[in-house]
């Protein structure tokens, strides 16, 4: 197989894989008004527990990181999205529980510092600043594949996997559950002057975002084979906000066109460009701005994104309310004062 | 002061000694009375009385800093305004506060308490509750935008209604909630006439079936043709409590606040 078509398969992991964590950013940012700037963390985590359940046993290996139980896929992965959901609940307990949008923002930014010091300076929870290498590809000894088809199977994999993940979204949010995020989103005030509990609602959120974090890492580190703190430098986060802001917050389809856009086209295709000559690293510098530039024009022109949010409206369940009367037809006289 | 006219047993919602300071100006300082129970009862008095602070209070939008108050027989002293509302009190707020990004019937939908499609579970393992309980939803909560002529409004952006249309969707939406006591705040407040009549018409509704009200208002008006009861706030604290007329001829009343009215022409 031709390294283009390496590139286009990789660049098709990265598409599904960060629609993925774009959906997981959004019900928490987008649904529900959780500005999570620790986003990139809970992605972290669950690279980091995905590659360490999935290696053996860490003696001998020449790493040093915890379990390590040769867990098959997608087992594994699993593992990843449920312990980024398991930290959510506690980093809500510190965090959400007093703390409104800006400075719940600060402390989840810091919070995501400590995380990332302790990881990148303590060997042996996930072998410091190397990270986690020679992780197991999934199904290549079942499948017998080569690293070409391995990256082939596992983009499509991927693609798959989102596609799931979508439909677990989409039920979500079409449901009470995420209307009620989105009244906690337009005036938690209101939600709670309304008898719900903000803070329960919240926490839901974070535990159902995280799991998509967690998906998302778990998926990075198998298709990369490692993963390191240079992976997740805080500043990662912005690229995912960049994602949903840019393609429309509150949109699935947004968020699919804003992973195209930003992640495939802005930050993996210009990594396989040629080298300037004088000037390495320079064209990742002017790809790293533009993301900056869109962002700002998206916020000037078109707050909404790409493809903004559909309101909700209700023939599906007025129709299921209604039976065989035309609703339409009755005229109550409203006054449009 | 404590509430002679009202008592205990027959009080829905009450309050004694409330006390609460911003930046250390006494807003609320000793505010005590009792709210009757199915019937209309109107929070008057100047501005800076401290009538939207004891709303916000009672709501448990704010904490007090002193003082205790009661919803029906429960002590409700500081509980989280997500308690008092599952316990059938619903409010309004005096700027209208819809929720802007949902539409007309989803502001209101998202009112019922305990939803089974609130939980994750039921949203995945047990789709035929959601859809049952979300179809009578959405029945009542038509039956209630048509009571409130809002039922050609249900598909428009909560936000783009007009100051009119919102007053009216806030009271939908906490009817929705099927309260035993509802707060309105300011409830008139710029409003044209004909609208004003008409949400009178409402508040008179509710209380037929059998909700207690307790309004803030300014327009007296309003306040013969429709509250059975008036309870004066004057710097914080509860100056006098019974009907309209008995207050007006109340010397201290008519001096802190019905005097200003009637020199400003509010009262025919």
């Amino acid at each position: 197989m031709s390294a283009f078509w390496l590139y286009v398969f990789t660049l098709i992991f990265f598409l599904f894989d960060y629609f993925i964590l774009a959906m997981g950013l959004n019900i928490q940012y987008g649904e529900t008004g959780i500005l999570n700037f620790a986003y990139i963390g809970f992605v972290a985590i669950g690279a980091y527990m995905t590659g360490a359940v999935s290696m053996p046993n860490s003696v001998g290996t020449g790493q040093h990181y915890i379990l390590g139980l040769n867990m098959p896929f997608p087992f594994n992965l699993l593992v990843g999205g449920l312990s980024a959901m398991v930290v959510s609940v506690l980093v809500a307990f510190i965090a959400l529980r007093r703390l409104r949008t800006d400075y719940l923002a600060m402390v989840l930014i810091s919070l995501s510092l400590v995380f990332y010091d302790i990881c990148n300076n303590y060997v042996p929870l996930f072998n410091g600043a190397d990270g986690l290498y020679n992780v197991p590809s999934p199904l290549a000894g079942v499948l017998h594949l080569t690293t070409n088809s391995f990256t082939v199977v596992f983009a499509l994999l991927t693609g798959v996997i989102s596609l799931i993940m979508w439909w677990i979204m989409s039920r979500i949010t079409r449901s009470p559950l995420g209307r009620t995020l989105r009244a906690i989103r337009d005036d938690d005030g209101v939600a709670a002057a309304l008898g719900k509990s903000v803070f329960r609602y919240k926490l839901t959120s974070m535990m159902i975002g995280s799991f998509f974090a967690g998906i998302g890492g778990g998926l990075i580190i198998q298709f990369n084979t490692s993963f390191n703190p240079s992976a997740w430098l805080p500043g990662e986060t912005f690229v995912v906000f960049a994602v949903i802001i840019v393609g429309g917050v509150s949109n699935n389809i947004g968020l699919l066109v804003g992973s195209l856009l930003v992640e495939t086209m802005l930050v993996h295709l210009v990594a396989f460009l040629p080298a300037i000559p004088g000037h390495p690293g320079l064209i990742l510098n002017i790809a790293a701005m533009m993301i900056g530039a869109l962002l700002m024009v998206m916020l000037w022109f078109r707050p909404q994104g790409i493809v903004p949010e559909k309101l909700r409206r209700s023939p599906a369940a007025v129709a299921a309310a209604t039976t065989s009367t035309d609703y339409a037809g009755i005229d109550e006289g409203v006054s449009h004062e | 002061m404590s509430d002679q006219s009202v008592s205990r047993a027959d009080s829905a919602l009450g309050c004694q000694d409330l006390t609460k300071s911003f930046l250390g100006v006494r807003a609320v300082n000793g505010a005590t009375f009792e709210v009757p129970r199915g019937q209309i009862t109107a929070l008057i008095g100047p501005n800076g009385a401290g009538k939207t602070t004891v709303v916000n209070i009672l709501s448990g939008l704010m904490k007090s800093d002193g003082g205790t108050m009661h919803l029906e027989s429960t002590e409700t002293t500081n509980w989280e305004s997500e308690k008092i509302a599952r316990l059938g009190l619903m409010r309004t707020f005096q700027l209208s506060r819809e929720l802007g990004g949902l539409t007309v019937l989803e502001n209101l939908l998202v009112a019922p308490h305990d939803q089974p499609g609130e939980k994750l579970f039921n949203i995945f393992f047990r789709p035929g509750r959601v859809t049952k309980a979300e179809k009578a939803h959405v029945e009542r909560a038509l039956e209630v935008l048509r009571t409130y002529g809002l039922y050609e409004l249900r598909d428009s952006r909560a936000s783009d209604l007009s100051g009119g249309q919102k007053k009216l969707l806030e009271i939908s939406r906490a009817v929705m909630a099927g309260p035993k006591v509802l707060l309105l705040d300011e409830p008139m407040a710029g409003v044209n006439p004909a609208l004003i009549e008409r949400i009178g018409g409402y508040i008179l509704d509710l209380k037929a079936q059998g909700v207690t009200v307790l309004m803030v208002e300014h327009n007296l008006n309003v306040v013969e043709k429709i509250c059975d009861h008036v309870i004066v706030l004057a710097e914080g604290r509860t100056l006098a409590t019974g009907r309209l007329s008995d207050l007006r001829e109340n010397k201290e009343v008519v001096s802190a606040y019905l005097g200003e009215v009637i020199d400003a022409g509010a009262i025919s």
